[in-house]
């Protein structure tokens, strides 16, 4: 029910309103409880704290909405009657919120402060638009002192609100409804349906036995169905126009499906047909349910018209063993949507030189896209926060080998496109995984483009070329991105040793001269073990960059959270250099903050910063003053957890958290 | 005692608080200083409000000179005044104690307040 649970949130937030100030040690928390209360009910009772203090307003209350008096306590109430219906709309979104769901979920007993909370703290934005006009006619009338009662006649608000307008209109905008429509109005579902056929299988009384004909007719839905339409019609007519839908569907798929499958289960008139039906669903779920939910498929990569010739040129040019994976490639071609889609989120953990050309090769099927570059990056980037760099290693190599002619292409056509994913790596230089991603793709493509020219050469030039791609794309790309790589590579970086990221870097320039033979297929310990050979020799080309790495990147991190909480502030596109600006803005900020909060604390004769030193920051910012608290900022800004480690709060057993 | 028993319906929080961050470039600062628990995040609070005055600033800025993205100029100019109106102590003067009384502080008191000072150094030095 939902009035009582309102009912206390009222009582919670009236109890909790009364602990704005946080009491001295041996402080009677009933008579502060008392003496505001007493102002605003009209019984001048002696009170009992907590509940039976509460229910006595509230009883008021309900009496009073039952008779439909209107709101006591003069002019400002009335107004906020009134306004009540403006703000219907508005409230429903407040309502709607999720911290508001919070709120009326979490009502455990007994915990005043965890209430109101959820719907000032979490959700200040929103309450605070929900009540637009609540509040202007509420500050006209209510006293100047009234920082954490407005909180609490917002919450107490929304709760007549939602009092006074019946719960049917509150009700169209939870969840819950808004699935249940769903479940009403959608079109056929798959999933659905055979549920809702076997349901009305007692009702409908039809010559065969029923369960087996409701599972046989679910069955023959997915089916491209033409015998039993009798049947079907019998089965289906009483649960009405969801059947009748399906149907339709179930005709479009016999149209897409063609003939052949439908003449199968007429063929098979008896109980042998369910066998048969039951085999052929299994193998065109997907399909049905694609038709029905059109959304839902997966739709096809656009694949681009490939140039069989230059790739069998190609494979032909590289190695014999390859030229037969090139060939079982070209057959399995129909199946590629899904089988690429799921072997690229695979992770390499096979380094099958038989799987890894395929799925190699099956990428240039693909779209020379930012799709598949993009997928390719993220394939790598859930690799690499997989830690298996080891494992990528002897998945790459094999790639290499076996699907240099796919890079030829691929550096060629979408040389751009791909710097751009990749770029986001090149932008985190710096950053020890991110040179070994991106020192791995370089090698790559270094490698394949070096093996077309086939001279080893031309390494360098390629390398130099590709330095080049890449100091044009960097320009081009956000600031964010970079960070936002940078995030993700550094969490998943520190989870993998920079050690192996080097080591990878080496062992792939290591294995460049030896590119051109024919590899053996490699093996996971030899490849691990070669990483770590290489390591003491080949450190030294790649150890200028480590330098000041470390102490940059934890600190970037921290400071681009800000930065990404600055664009947000300012709901405006912006510029790289204006976010750099902000970043310097911030690490002076920080400084300036430190030595204001050192001198504080130096004051008060403290080596520890508390949070009076911090008050004392905010007033001379002029954040605090007397019209706001610390606590009210705490309150807009601060999600709800943090409020309750700051503001301390009255729970039952006459206890205070955090303790004063 | 309480805390324990209210129970959360939602296992993360929103809008974190980076304290590790928080708590290491403070100690990078000053390592002879400690940073408490609450304070890390009224420190976060602040950072928190800095920002967002700096981006209405900015925004601002942006928009009178008619531009739909906000550039590095403007983001520097909203600096210049959001820095201004945070009265952050500007070095150590002498007389560095005169600034921690004061409660109310606007963009008139802090001027005055830097007026008082100089004088009051300037009158010192005469004495000298």
């Amino acid at each position: 029910m939902k009035k009582p649970r309102l009912r206390r949130v009222d009582t919670f937030v009236q109890v909790h309103s009364q602990v704005k100030v946080p009491p001295k040690p041996g402080y009677n928390h009933r008579n502060t409880l008392l003496a505001p209360l007493s102002s605003r009910v009209r019984t001048a009772t002696p009170v009992r704290p907590c509940g039976s203090l509460a229910r006595v307003d509230l009883n008021a209350a309900a009496g009073r909405r039952r008779l439909r008096l209107p709101q006591r306590l003069g002019g400002g109430w009335l107004r906020r009657w009134r306004s009540a219906t403006i703000a219907t709309a508005s409230l429903r979104r407040a309502r709607s919120c999720g911290a508001c769901w919070i709120l009326r979920i979490r009502i455990p007993r007994g915990d005043a402060g965890v209430l109101e909370l959820g719907m000032a703290g979490s959700c200040p934005s929103v309450a605070q638009k929900a009540l637009l006009e609540t509040p202007s006619s509420r500050r006209l009338s209510t006293p100047t002192k009234m920082n954490v009662r407005r909180g609490s006649h917002r919450a107490r608000s929304i709760g007549r609100l939602a009092h006074v307008h019946t719960s049917g209109n509150l009700e169209e905008q939870t969840p819950r409804t808004l699935l249940k429509n769903i479940i009403l109005t959608a079109p056929e579902s798959s999933i659905m349906t055979p549920k809702s056929v076997v349901k009305p299988v007692p009702t409908p009384q039809v010559v065969r036995s029923s369960r087996q004909e409701s599972s046989r007719g679910s069955l023959e839905l997915q089916l491209p169905e033409l015998e039993p339409p009798t049947t079907l019609a019998l089965g289906l007519l009483a649960p009405g126009r969801r059947k009748q839908r399906l149907r339709l569907s179930v005709f479009q798929q016999e149209m897409d499906q063609g003939l052949p499958l439908s003449q199968e289960p007429r063929g098979n008139a008896s109980a042998s047909s369910l066998t048969s039906s039951l085999s052929l669903t299994f193998a065109s779920p997907l399909q049905t349910q694609s038709v029905q939910r059109p959304g839902l498929a997966r739709r096809p990569p656009t694949r681009r018209a490939v140039d069989v010739g230059a790739f069998l040129q190609d494979l032909r040019d590289t190695s014999l063993a390859l030229a037969s994976p090139g060939d079982s490639l070209r057959t399995p071609v129909a199946t590629l949507p899904t089988d690429t889609v799921l072997e690229d989120t695979q992770p390499f953990s096979q380094p099958l030189v038989g799987h890894s050309p395929s799925v190699y090769h099956s990428l240039p099927f693909l779209s020379h896209t930012e799709a598949e570059n993009s997928e390719r990056a993220v394939s790598r980037r859930t690799q690499s926060s997989g830690s298996r760099l080891q494992n990528h290693n002897p998945g790459k190599p094999a790639q290499l080998l076996a699907g240099k002619a796919k890079k030829i292409d691929v550096l060629a056509v979408s040389l751009p496109n791909n710097s751009s994913a990749i770029s986001g790596e090149d932008g985190v230089e710096p950053l020890q995984d991110g040179v070994g991603e991106e020192a791995e793709e370089r090698m790559e493509e270094s490698l394949s483009v070096s093996e077309v020219m086939g001279s080893t050469g031309t390494q360098g030039s390629v390398r130099t070329e590709k330095s080049k791609g890449h100091g044009e794309m960097t320009e081009a790309l956000e600031a964010k991105e970079p960070e936002g790589s940078s995030e993700d590579e550094d969490i998943s970086g520190r989870t993998a040793s920079p050690e192996l990221a080097s080591s990878t870097t080496e062992f792939l320039q290591a294995r460049r001269p030896q590119f051109l033979e024919p590899a053996p297929p490699p093996s996971t310990t030899v490849l691990s073990s070669e990483p770590l050979e290489p390591l003491p020799t080949r450190h030294h080309p790649r150890a200028r960059t480590h330098g000041p790495r470390p102490r940059q990147d934890p600190h970037k991190t921290g400071l681009s959270h800000y930065v990404k909480l600055f664009s947000f502030y300012a709901k405006m596109p912006m510029e790289k250099k204006a976010l750099e600006m902000v970043e310097k803005c911030l690490d002076k900020y920080f400084q300036h903050l430190c030595d204001d909060l050192e001198v504080f604390s130096a004051h008060a004769g403290r080596k520890t910063v508390r949070p009076e030193d911090l008050e004392l920051l905010m007033r001379r910012q002029g954040l605090v003053n007397d019209q706001v608290s610390l606590h009210v900022l705490v309150e807009r800004h601060l999600p709800l957890e943090y409020r309750q480690l700051l503001i301390p709060c009255a729970f039952s057993g006459n206890s205070v958290f955090p303790a004063q | 005692m309480a805390f324990s028993t209210t129970v959360f319906q939602r296992k993360y929080i929103k809008r974190k608080a980076p304290r590790g961050f928080l708590k290491r470039v403070f100690k990078r600062q000053k390592p002879h200083l400690r940073l408490e628990t609450s304070s890390d995040l009224l420190v976060h609070l602040n950072c928190l409000l800095f920002v967002h005055r700096l981006a209405e600033e900015s925004r601002m800025n942006a928009f009178e000179n008619k531009y739909g993205i906000i550039k590095k100029e403007h983001v520097q100019a909203a600096a210049k005044i959001t820095k201004l109106s945070t009265n952050f102590k500007l070095g150590t003067t002498n007389l560095g104690t005169f600034g921690l009384h004061l409660k109310k502080l606007t963009f008139r008191s802090y001027y005055k307040t830097r007026f008082c000072e100089l004088l009051v150094s300037h009158f010192l030095r005469e004495v000298d």
